[in-house]
């Protein structure tokens, strides 16, 4: 099938389930990307400086360019997108352009339902143009969480290692790190403690550099209180460990779960919530649930999937609960989408 | 007749005189010209060098696009140099002065920030309960950016700053730095103080050349030694 066909068969499957084309901006502010996206977005971006001194970037992909659209009231909350994104990449052979296409249900309220929505339109607009040996691959942030928050260890190496799942070579670091009981930051206070004491007397709303006293007073007590080492390490390294070995069908997964909890003498019911993802049962398709997934992407925080055909990877999307706040949403708006990947097609 | 060799050195300071009297040293006696403010030297006796003086980091770019064989200079500015740029340029000789370092202070009264794994979690707080970023003021952009994400520091954004950046903390326009320094004693008289992990590079003075020229300056650069 020729691309345009491609993409007008592909429309069609969204349309028919509901979602509503969205048309962002192709010119955004290049202060604001990055104050989502990271310094290191930068070099990624094409961009240039307007005459009144503004940078302006071309939107370097949609799912970010719709969310912003959604937020300035342009578009309605369960979209697709169909065009171009723009992005530099250290590797030659890459476009500056790919085309997008995908789906998104922004401010989604019921998150078993609209996660299956998505999943499920994907899955059918793939089968409507490849039909040859659809595989589904599963993961999902929100287990991780659960497994890491029952674990017995500092409230702080708890959080590390949630914030940086998503990148794995540095996630290796923090688990040697773990592993050989060297907080790096096992140091002596009592100098700062002198200060901690002078500090407690002065304006406990003075700022300085743009935190208070107060707040810094709180942390560093904190920090005191927390405890610096502990013996189990190691142990905690292997259980992590082999929870990210986990890598099974579905229909397995309960009892994949519970057999893990059971060796690792952890309670049965850590993993509650990931009842999204027994629900993709009704799909009636080959899922297999790989717990060492979907870590290339920061944003994702609960369900994230791929859909192969044969060994291309055709589609990819997950849950993404934090990015609409972090674009300046008042509220938390929890959305889930995924694109086609038509190079692959 | 002999190639013609250019040379930059830095214009001003202690880096200047450091470097005329490196190559005075080896029996490269410098001549300057008599108008105090010109720009260009000679070697006695050695005609076919021409030396220029010019700002530190305009050496760096220089030896990149040709104009200088060889040049002195510091460490960092090459280092925070664009990858092309950086490609262009061979380190012959590391030279013992123009030492300083680049690193990560935060102001004194971060009482709870001693290390880089603290400024990482401080950022993460600026993060979700500010939803804005750590702003770090730095004249070595590229530097900092490596070492940070390196370090697991990614909730941040840069401030370019061109001088006394040590002020930025204090006038709303950052909320820590990264600079280069050898004594640490403008970070302390400004309330700042250096995180114990934060050396991002240390820094001296070198001899640089540009890789194209290499063959040509060979024996020139006889008299330098490794």
């Amino acid at each position: 099938m020729k691309s345009k066909k491609l993409s007008e068969n592909i429309i069609r499957t969204f349309k028919s389930n509901g979602f509503v084309l969205s048309e962002p901006d192709v010119l955004l502010d290049s202060d604001y990307i990055i104050e989502r996206s990271g310094e290191k977005f930068r070099s990624s971006m094409l961009t240039f400086d307007r005459e009144d001194g503004k940078t302006m970037c071309l939107r370097p992909d949609l799912t970010v360019a719709s969310c912003i659209n959604f937020l300035q009231k342009k578009s309605y909350s369960k979209i697709y997108y169909s065009g171009q994104a723009y992005r530099r990449s250290g590797n030659k052979s890459m476009d500056f352009i790919n085309d997008q296409l995908g789906i998104e249900i922004l401010g989604s309220k019921n998150q078993i339902q609209d996660d299956f929505k998505v999943i499920s339109t994907i899955l059918s607009s793939a089968k409507n143009i490849k039909r040859k040996k659809i595989l589904i691959k599963v993961g999902d942030i929100g287990l991780f969480k659960s497994l890491i928050n029952a674990l017995d260890m500092p409230e702080r190496w708890k959080l590390r290692l949630i914030r940086h799942f998503w990148r794995p070579n540095y996630f290796e670091e923090l688990l040697k790190r773990l592993e050989k009981n060297t907080d790096i930051d096992s140091v002596t206070f009592d100098a700062d403690k002198k200060r901690f004491y002078e500090m407690k007397k002065i304006d406990q709303d003075k700022l300085v550099a743009g935190r208070s006293i107060s707040e810094i007073l709180k942390r560093f007590d904190k920090k005191i209180k927390d405890p610096r080492s502990f013996v189990d390490g190691k142990k905690i390294v292997k259980i992590i460990k082999s929870f990210l070995k986990i890598n099974c069908k579905l229909p397995e997964l309960d009892d994949r779960l519970l057999d893990f909890a059971k060796k690792n003498n952890l309670k049965k019911n850590i993993f509650k919530d990931f009842k999204s993802i027994l629900n993709l049962k009704k799909l009636n398709q080959d899922i297999n649930f790989i717990a060492n997934f979907g870590r290339d992407v920061e944003y994702y925080t609960g369900i994230v999937f791929e859909v192969f055909s044969g060994k291309k990877e055709i589609a990819r999307g997950g849950r993404y609960d934090d990015l609409l706040k972090s674009l300046g949403a008042k509220k938390n708006t929890p959305a889930v989408g995924a694109a086609i990947n038509l190079k692959n097609i | 007749m002999k190639d013609l060799i250019t040379i930059g050195l830095p214009s001003k300071g202690r880096l200047k005189d450091k470097a005329i009297s490196f190559f005075n040293n080896r029996g490269h006696k410098i001549l300057q010209s008599e108008k105090e403010r010109n720009y260009f030297g000679t070697i006695k006796n050695e005609p076919y060098i021409k030396i220029i003086f010019l700002h530190a980091k305009e050496i760096i770019q220089r030896l990149g696009d040709g104009t200088l064989d060889m040049g002195v200079s510091g460490l960092d500015l090459l280092k925070e140099s664009d990858k092309n740029l950086q490609n262009k340029i061979n380190v012959q000789k590391k030279l013992d002065f123009g030492n300083a370092n680049l690193i990560v202070a935060v102001p004194d009264d971060w009482i709870d920030v001693q290390t880089i794994a603290d400024l990482e979690e401080v950022s993460f707080d600026i993060r979700s309960k500010r939803n804005s970023r750590l702003r770090v003021a730095t004249k070595y952009p590229n530097l900092t950016n490596d070492f940070l994400i390196s370090k697991g520091v990614t909730q941040y954004k840069l401030i370019p700053s061109l001088g006394a950046t040590e002020t930025y903390p204090f006038i709303g326009s950052s909320e820590i730095i990264t600079d280069i320094t050898s004594t640490g004693k403008t970070l302390t008289d400004n309330n700042l103080r250096i995180l114990k992990d934060g050396l991002i590079l240390s820094s001296n003075a070198c001899l640089f050349i540009a890789k194209k020229k290499a063959a040509k300056l060979q024996p020139f650069l006889k008299s330098f030694g490794r």
